[in-house]
């Protein structure tokens, strides 16, 4: 493995992203679209919330404005992760496969696009965090911002994923709305679905343990233990399961 | 000893996709210096056989044998396009193992980029190039480490012709320092300048 191939390829990519203007768009509206359109259609009315990822699993009763403004923090992280790691795989796929016969090696192609990912989460969770703290203040904020990171990861591994297994734009971008709608908009938010609160199914979605993780860190003071080892290990087994199929696609065939 | 080694050794190379063969037992060989074309009708297999030189498929049967660097010129510019011109030169220079820093590098590329009048574009993202500016970075990218063996997949389809007739300059100042070169196109014009020519119809060389 050779360091400099990797600092550089990984320095083109921030670059390369960072001047597509879709991605400034999206960074900018995603956030800021959410979070108004839950202050204008929320109220202070107070909800249950599960915290599933506690021992004995407690209830909560939080102000729906909150509630929704955190899952909305994590719908953006979440969605912006994924859009944005599919893209590092699908934009120029055919270009980093001749950079390949030019000398790189997938690992190192794979090893950049997987620190780009994981620069992007952090810079994206941090900024959705700040927004969030504009709203309204969380019992430990930078738990909280690290549960946006974890849903980042875990989106964002997912986003490898689909990006690493086809090969259609816009394929891709359905399926990753569809998951984040399906998980963090609606099954694991209790504004919509508070019945879907005992379901075993939220519980395997992606969004489940980052959720947890900073809901507890919003509003209660339980240990956090438990949510943060289930989104890393979920977000790990995505993101190895998109290395390998990304490398075996940059072999030749 | 021999006298001029042969640098491209292809022998017996077949490939199929699914059940449907697209190359048929393809042998021949290039020498330093050496120019030579495939020429071919589309979808007579020429792409897929570069490709299988190039190292990006692998032949079913048959094998592949080069001695010295490969300079590759794909025939859709691979380029990123919201890099700049510097910043792909220098990507690409990573590829081939380059230290961008040395004040050589920097020397082997510029008579090039001033050939192809593109100094003056170094600072100017690809998407914003011209087609032929993009094509002329497009093969430029493929000289960058001074390769043994050069194979370029229609170089000149978006040239206009005073860049037509850069290329074939630079060809032949190539072909001068021993660099072989492999061109493959279903139109060949130069047909005085290629020493020789393969005609491949359906996956064969005829």
């Amino acid at each position: 493995m050779r360091g400099r191939f990797i600092w550089i390829a990984s320095l083109m990519t921030l670059r390369e992203l960072f001047r597509r203007r879709i991605v400034i768009l999206l960074v900018v509206l995603i956030p800021s679209v959410f979070y108004l359109v839950t202050v204008l259609t929320t109220n202070m009315a107070p909800i249950p919330f599960q915290l599933a990822a506690v021992q004995g699993e407690p209830s909560l009763m939080v102000p729906a404005r909150y509630i929704g403004l955190v899952f909305m923090g994590l719908a953006s992280t979440g969605l912006l992760a994924a859009f944005l790691s599919m893209n590092l795989i699908q934009w120029d796929f055919h270009v980093t496969r001749r950079l390949i016969v030019c000398g790189y090696r997938p690992s190192e192609v794979s090893l950049s696009k997987l620190s780009v990912m994981l620069v992007l989460i952090i810079l994206v969770g941090f900024y959705v965090g700040c927004m969030l703290r504009l709203f309204f203040q969380p019992d430990d904020f930078l738990s909280v911002i690290f549960g946006f990171i974890l849903a980042g990861f875990v989106y964002g591994s997912y986003g490898l994923l689909i990006g690493s297994l086809l090969r259609g734009e816009l394929e891709g971008i359905l399926l990753i709305t569809l998951l984040a709608n399906i998980d963090i908009g609606w099954l694991q938010n209790p504004i919509f679905y508070s019945g879907s609160l005992n379901k075993a199914l939220i519980r395997v979605l992606p969004a489940f343990y980052p959720s947890q993780m900073s809901n507890i860190s919003a509003f209660s003071e339980f240990g956090i233990g438990k949510a943060f080892s289930g989104s890393l290990l979920y977000g790990t087994v995505l993101l190895m399961a998109a290395m390998l199929i990304f490398w075996l696609r940059m072999k030749r065939k | 000893m021999e006298e001029n080694p042969g640098i491209l050794q292809v022998h017996e190379v077949s490939k199929s996709f699914r059940r449907k063969q697209i190359l048929h037992r393809i042998s021949f060989q290039m020498k330093r210096g050496e120019i030579c074309s495939i020429v071919g009708e589309n979808g007579s297999g020429k792409t897929t056989l570069l490709r299988v030189i190039v190292g990006m498929l692998r032949a079913d049967e048959g094998s592949v044998k080069l001695s010295g660097k490969m300079g590759y010129c794909p025939q859709e510019c691979q380029l990123f396009n919201s890099l700049t011109v510097r910043e792909n030169l220098i990507y690409f220079a990573t590829a081939y193992g380059l230290s961008t820093k040395q004040r050589s590098w920097w020397r082997h590329v510029q008579p090039m980029l001033d050939e192809f009048n593109l100094l003056k574009d170094l600072g100017t993202r690809v998407s914003r190039l011209s087609g032929g500016s993009r094509q002329k970075l497009n093969f430029l990218v493929a000289l960058l480490h001074a390769p043994d063996l050069l194979l370029l997949d229609e170089p000149y389809a978006a040239f206009d012709w005073e860049s037509y007739l850069r290329f074939w300059e630079l060809v032949n100042k190539l072909k001068v320092k021993g660099t072989a070169i492999l061109i493959v196109s279903h139109l060949i014009f130069e047909r005085d300048q290629i020493d020789t020519i393969f005609q491949l119809r359906e996956g064969k060389f005829t």
